[in-house]
């Protein structure tokens, strides 16, 4: 039956699985999640802009988010096609590195500008941003300082989250609970739960509650209000400097091992911490570049200073941890 | 012995139609096991995961209740508005009738914030009771009560179109007759119209309730918290989060069970005859209390439907649309999207008329719930699970992804539409073969003269209706296309997640506006065209 309906669909799809190893111009394959590589994101401009140098194709695969990139190459193991993985971040580098299916990318990243020196031996950073809650100035002239500010506040301030298992910031935030209270983080839930309109199933959901005036406030990036400074001259937006510190969120990209293109992938991470291309992302993936890039980033950035105070929490405990994390949000949530 | 048993049925012999029903059905059922098959192979390859066990008792109740909840209020609704629309004539009512329908198939989250926009803390209802009390008016639209009502909004006013379709198909001798009896407008409803729509609930209840069962970025969205949940919340969970694959197939075990049964229950009821007629105009008003009655429930229908799709479309038709249409991604994806959607409803309509008339042709009642029951099979599989056993199938048959995506997507989309098919065609299909069962033997008609010159003129107009609905669920389902990941095969829904990705909120509001706009032409448009072709040929 199973073989019966493999050929049935093979031949429907007129024998469409062509034979690999025969391009005439190498094909760099890179997953990445969908808004990175949309027409709105930095894929198209770094696809011509390393074509211009390499004589090769990048070729873009997209999945939903960061998180399913990484279930993508695991479910396809060594046979994967794939040369990079981009957009994992903080939050599941430890989880994929542990597949073993990544190779160091043997790159010399000491001149990277990063919240702290960047050492890992098998991921390359390409961008940076913040978890912070941002809001509106003018609705919100004094907005709160911290969690325990947050909570202080009558019932009827509302923000607006993500389901840590169905979303990256989502998950972001309870890392970050963690990181500023440590065991505490079950106390902070119960005091914010009073506050949470509502907890989305992604990114884009809860910032359209925020953006339509349903909530007060909404998590999401220090960079979020650059956005609208920039694309839509629209200044009113700010985020929510927290006192008990911020959680960076570093995206990075990684070779896998199974690659037959080792050195052109490579090259690619290479041209993705250059200038040219660190050019491109602020504007597009609206994150922080990595490196200094002087008068080539736009002054919308420095409107706000990043945060002072940064939290951190070992990748090893991440790995271990943060699906009790989760739980322990959720169960205080309910 | 045989001979005489079948001379008594009162159905004609026809064993095409029962081996093509038998086929489809056979083909939807090995489909699931398929996908949980791939899964399931692609799971043992993988280190079982240590992780917290899901309550997944808590988890069925809480689940049941809402879309116990959500069933039982969307078929009172529907029948009232039914019973309003079917009664009342007044210019736009065809718009109305369309508008309700359209409802269903746009993307839920779309209509989530239409509803938002009409009842939320910054929506129409609050910024006018702002403006007259002076002070805001906290309607509790988060929580148990805002997933309901976002549920009934799109599933109550599609059972009001489906059930309307019933109503509108009472014979016109019947109506003559109890004209002529005076009948008050209960008796009416009790010896007229119930009978006509009773047979439709049944069918209506399995997938309004396996809709809201599996339903999830509205139930997160709406849910105010953790506290509501659905299974394919935790499903979704299994696979993305913790990548236990057993685990996922295993919870989407219980979810098919737990669906099944529903819908076997429904099956149970077994088939009303109901009286069917073409759709003519009927003249033929209530009086006095009735049609207050009936004036007011379509003024709560109006004001409670269609004020959240207008905040959709006057949100969308402001500031994005200019520069929308001068994407060429835009046009590339509106052309995917209406080839794929005209490919899915010739598709769905033909699968459903080989279930609908294979069923018809049988009076057992067990091969008629075994050809009826994996018709639901797309609803009740949770989403991602399919998406994932569908890209495990087509990667282990070494099939690009980029080649399968359109066909895939295309096949998806037909059996999504498929329950919703059946429900229409089923019933008035049944209806046929029972009371003209005995005259086409008589007549001795084959089975294709029996297609085109009793059924299809009787049904043409629901067939309509079918590929109505199968056309705009396909416009507007993200569904398998986001897991394939191509970026040179982009839908409508998909561009519209891009641009909610990208902070790109006027595009996105935009196209949610044109896909509506475009299902509401559809919804007033196909089924009267294809009306008229099958009267054409009556």
């Amino acid at each position: 039956m199973v073989t019966f309906a493999r050929f049935a669909l093979a031949a429907l799809l007129g024998l469409a699985a062509l034979p690999a190893g025969a391009e005439e111009v190498p094909i760099l394959r890179i997953y990445a999640y969908d808004s990175f590589a949309s027409e709105w994101g930095p894929g198209p401009a770094l696809k011509a802009g390393f074509e211009k140098q390499c004589t090769c194709v990048v070729e873009f695969t997209t999945t939903e988010d960061a998180i399913s990139t990484l279930r993508k190459v695991q479910l396809e193991g060594q046979a994967s096609r794939a040369d990079i993985v981009l957009g994992l971040d903080t939050a599941i580098a430890g989880e994929a590195r542990a597949t073993g299916l990544f190779a160091p990318h043997g790159l010399d990243l000491s001149g990277l500008a990063l919240p702290a020196p960047w050492t890992d031996p098998d991921f390359v950073p390409f961008d940076y941003g913040y978890f912070a809650y941002v809001y509106n100035k003018e609705k919100l002239p004094n907005p709160p300082r911290s969690f325990e500010d947050l909570i202080a506040l009558p019932a009827s301030f509302k923000i607006v989250i993500q389901d840590p298992r169905s979303s990256t910031p989502g998950l972001g935030n309870v890392l970050w609970v963690r990181a500023a209270y440590g065991d505490r983080a079950p106390e902070i839930w119960r005091g914010l739960k009073p506050h949470i309109l509502t907890v989305t199933r992604g990114w884009s959901e809860a910032y359209g509650l925020f953006l339509d005036g349903e909530a007060d406030m909404v998590l999401s990036y220090t960079t979020s209000p650059v956005y609208h400074a920039v694309a839509e001259g629209d200044h009113r937006f700010a985020f929510a400097p927290f006192e008990e510190g911020h959680l960076a969120q570093v995206e990075v990209a990684g070779i896998l091992k199974g690659s037959q293109k080792p050195e052109l992938a490579r090259q690619f991470l290479a041209y993705l911490t250059s200038v040219d291309a660190q050019k491109v992302i602020p504007t597009t993936n609206w994150m922080y570049p990595v490196i200094d890039l002087g008068p080539d980033l736009p002054p919308e950035f420095g409107e706000q200073p990043k945060p002072q105070k940064l939290l951190s929490i070992p990748e090893s405990d991440i790995t271990a941890m943060s699906r009790t994390w989760i739980d322990e949000a959720l169960q205080a949530l309910q | 012995m045989k001979r005489s048993r079948r001379s008594n049925s009162p159905l004609p012999p026809r064993p095409l139609r029962l081996l093509g029903g038998t086929g489809v059905a056979a083909a939807i059922a090995g489909l699931v096991v398929l996908v949980l098959w791939s899964i399931a192979a692609a799971a043992s390859a993988e280190p079982a995961a240590a992780r917290t066990p899901v309550d997944v008792r808590h988890l069925l109740a809480m689940t049941t209740i809402q879309a116990g909840l959500t069933t039982v209020l969307s078929l009172l609704v529907g029948t009232a508005l039914a019973w309003a629309l079917n009664r009342l004539r007044f210019p736009g009512r065809d718009l109305a009738v369309g508008l309700f329908a359209s409802a269903i198939v746009t993307p839920g989250i779309v209509v989530a914030f239409g509803l938002l926009a009409v009842w939320g803390r910054s929506g129409w209802v609050n910024a006018a009771w702002q403006a007259l009390f002076g002070a805001p008016l906290d309607v509790p639209i988060f929580g148990l009560g805002g997933i309901l009502a976002a549920h009934v909004l799109l599933d109550g006013a599609f059972a009001a179109r489906v059930l309307l379709g019933r109503l509108d198909a009472i014979p016109m001798a019947r109506l003559k007759t109890g004209q002529s009896l005076a009948l008050t407008p209960w008796t009416r409803f009790a010896v007229l119209d119930w009978p006509a729509i009773r047979g439709s609930l049944p069918g209506l209840a399995a997938i309004i309730f396996l809709l809201a069962f599996t339903s999830f970025p509205i139930v997160l969205l709406l849910g105010g918290g953790p506290a509501n949940q659905t299974l394919e919340v935790a499903i979704y969970s299994a696979v993305r989060l913790d990548f236990d694959l057993n685990a996922a197939v295993l919870l989407a075990l219980v979810q098919i069970g737990a669906c099944s049964l529903v819908v076997l229950a429904a099956a149970g009821f077994g088939h009303v005859p109901a009286s069917l007629g073409p759709v003519r105009q009927q003249r033929w008003s209530d009086r006095g209390w009735a049609q207050l009655a009936q004036w007011v429930v379509l003024g709560l229908g109006v004001l409670g439907f269609a004020l959240p799709l207008a905040a959709i479309l006057v949100d969308g038709f402001g500031t994005g649309l200019g520069a929308l249409l001068q994407r060429p991604t835009f046009w590339r994806s509106a052309a995917a999207s209406l080839v794929i959607a005209s490919l899915s409803a010739a598709l769905t309509l033909l699968l459903a008329l080989a279930l609908g008339l294979g069923r018809a042709a049988s009076a057992n009642p067990v091969f008629r719930t075994g050809i009826g029951v994996p018709s639901y099979a797309y609803l009740a599989t949770p989403a991602v699970v399919l998406a994932l056993g569908i890209f495990l199938f087509v990667r282990n048959s070494g099939i690009s992804p980029d080649a399968a995506a359109p066909v895939v997507v295309v096949i998806a989309n037909a059996l999504l539409a498929l329950p919703f098919a059946v429900a229409t065609l089923g019933p008035p299909l049944d209806a046929i073969a029972l009371s003209r069962g005995r005259v086409i033997r008589s007549l001795a008609l084959g089975g294709w003269r029996q297609f085109s010159d009793v059924e299809w003129p009787l049904v043409g107009r629901d067939a309509g209706l079918v590929v109505a609905l199968a056309f705009c669920f396909s416009l507007g389902d993200l569904g398998v296309i986001a897991l394939f990941g191509t970026q040179d095969f982009a839908t409508l829904p998909l561009l519209m997640v891009r641009s909610l990705g990208a902070y790109r909120t006027n595009d996105a509001a935009a196209i949610a506006a044109i896909m509506l706009s475009l299902t509401i032409l559809a919804f007033v448009a196909i089924p009267r065209l294809f009306g008229a072709i099958a009267h054409a040929r009556a």
